[in-house]
């Protein structure tokens, strides 16, 4: 069963096959300031650009990007489950992590989490044949958990080749070996995400030298006790911020489920292009 | 399952980044015209934008103070005709100037409501690049005060006749202009102009949480 979900995800993202712009003309895979150059260096090339069209006149003629969204309506479903499980459950459950745990204590365990992740990142960096980056990942396990006293702190941010460092998951490594983002999902709890991206979180999961001793240990009741004990603690932590940006999405929105998934969709294109 | 809290996170906090963050958004919005090196431009009227913003005022009086100085060095009327798209002209006049009018109104309103009460980002302006001879784009690295992370804030910026003024900006990669398109889109389809006013309204007519 503990391989069952990761190898049906390899075999959709396979199914939903390798990158191919043809094939997949509505996604916004590229970088939009990348492609808004493109545009603008493509358009200076035109000779033949009409007189009468105004440079507003072309930002204003942008066409819409269609997006792969072929299960929409039950995405619909999800995402309104989704919404009423974000209200309903987790925003009184970050609620009261915040009224009970100081601000700095919060800060703390975040970073402290995000340090946890180290080996997803430095195995997706290494994966992807970007040493230098994997480099740089070491650094900031090292200094975090060392003069930042076990990733509380993130001491890394004052160190400048350490402070911006692109976060790596499965999901970009195999967009970076050429697969297709495949259709748009909304999943139930988790949100939303691609087909390759939720083949990412298997690929993830089996990148952590920490899950290795839950799945393989003898001792399953500790082993249990252990991991879910850290996804507990994990959501916790992060549900405070999740709460606010998903409140504050839907407060700027006209159309939330349409705002959520150009937001992911693009997010996850400019995060490719880095 | 260890996944899936990081996954739930991953998410949302891309949701987040992209969320339309505007009260970090659209105090950058602002700045006087002028015919020079737009980065300069923004750079230096940042902070007297961030000082309205940040004055300690409540969420109904910066809307006051905000609104005629977002409308004026802010292009409202080009980003609505961009977050419509090529519909945009089959909508008549009236249409256009309502439609215009209520996007104006929700921005300055959400924004408002943002930066009231909350302390000023730390900023670090990147180097300005040319998208075309009358379009550029400055990125920067915004770090909120209450944010674990900073996170990139990109300004697009057309020079009309006017002077520089901002027509997109991205946040985390995430267009602000093509994430409205997308929810216009969906709304012109199913109901035209009509539809995209009535949404507007609607969402208008909802009260406003500051504490979201």
């Amino acid at each position: 069963m503990n391989y069952l979900i990761p190898t049906l995800l390899l075999v959709l993202t396979c199914v939903s096959g390798f990158a191919d712009e043809t094939n997949q003309p509505n996604l916004p895979r590229r970088n939009p300031a990348k492609t808004e150059s493109k545009a603008a260096n493509s358009s200076q090339k035109k000779p033949a650009k009409d007189p009468s069209t105004t440079s507003t006149d072309e930002l204003a003629n942008e066409p819409v990007q269609k997006v792969n969204d072929p299960f929409e309506r039950i995405n619909h479903t999800t995402f309104r489950l989704n919404d009423s499980f974000t209200i309903h459950a987790i925003k009184p459950l970050a609620h009261g992590y915040e009224q009970i745990v100081p601000h700095a204590v919060r800060t703390g365990l975040s970073n402290f989490f995000d340090n946890l992740d180290f080996p997803v990142r430095f195995g997706n960096d290494v994966l992807q044949a970007r040493f230098v980056r994997s480099g740089q990942e070491v650094g900031k396990f090292v200094v975090n958990s060392t003069a930042g006293v076990g990733g509380l702190f993130r001491v890394s941010d004052q160190v400048s080749s350490l402070a911006d460092v692109p976060a790596e998951d499965f999901g970009l490594t195999l967009g970076r070996w050429g697969f297709s983002t495949g259709p748009y999902l909304v999943v139930p709890v988790l949100g939303p995400s691609t087909i390759r991206d939720l083949t990412g979180y298997a690929g993830d999961f089996a990148l952590n030298p920490l899950n290795w001793y839950l799945i393989f240990s003898n001792h399953r009741l500790i082993s249990n006790v252990v991991g879910y004990s850290i996804t507990a603690s994990r959501f916790v932590v992060r549900a405070p911020g999740n709460v606010h940006a998903y409140e504050q999405m839907k407060e700027a929105a006209v159309d939330p489920y349409s705002a959520v998934r150009n937001a992911y969709l693009s997010h996850r294109a400019a995060q490719l292009e880095k | 399952m260890g996944q899936i809290g990081h996954g739930i996170y991953l998410c949302r906090y891309q949701i987040r980044v992209a969320a339309i963050n505007l009260s970090f958004v659209i105090c950058h919005l602002s700045f006087a015209a002028s015919p020079s090196d737009p980065a300069a431009q923004l750079h230096s009227e940042v902070d007297q934008v961030l000082a309205l913003a940040y004055s300690g005022q409540s969420s109904e009086a910066l809307v006051d103070r905000a609104g005629p100085l977002l409308e004026k060095d802010f292009s409202f009327e080009l980003v609505t005709r961009q977050a419509i798209g090529p519909g945009w002209r089959q909508f008549t006049a009236s249409d256009q100037q309502k439609i215009t009018d209520l996007f104006t109104r929700l921005v300055i309103r959400i924004y408002s409501a943002r930066v009231v009460g909350t302390q000023r980002p730390n900023i670090i302006y990147g180097k300005t690049i040319t998208l075309a001879p009358d379009r550029c784009e400055i990125p920067t690295r915004v770090t909120a005060p209450n944010s674990d992370k900073p996170y990139s804030v990109t300004y697009r910026l057309i020079n009309l006749p006017s002077g520089w003024r901002i027509y997109d900006v991205l946040i985390e990669g995430v267009s602000f202009v093509a994430n409205y398109r997308a929810q216009f889109d969906e709304l012109a389809q199913r109901g035209g102009a009509a539809a995209i006013i009535k949404a507007l309204e609607a969402k208008l007519a909802e009260p406003i949480n500051p504490n979201s």
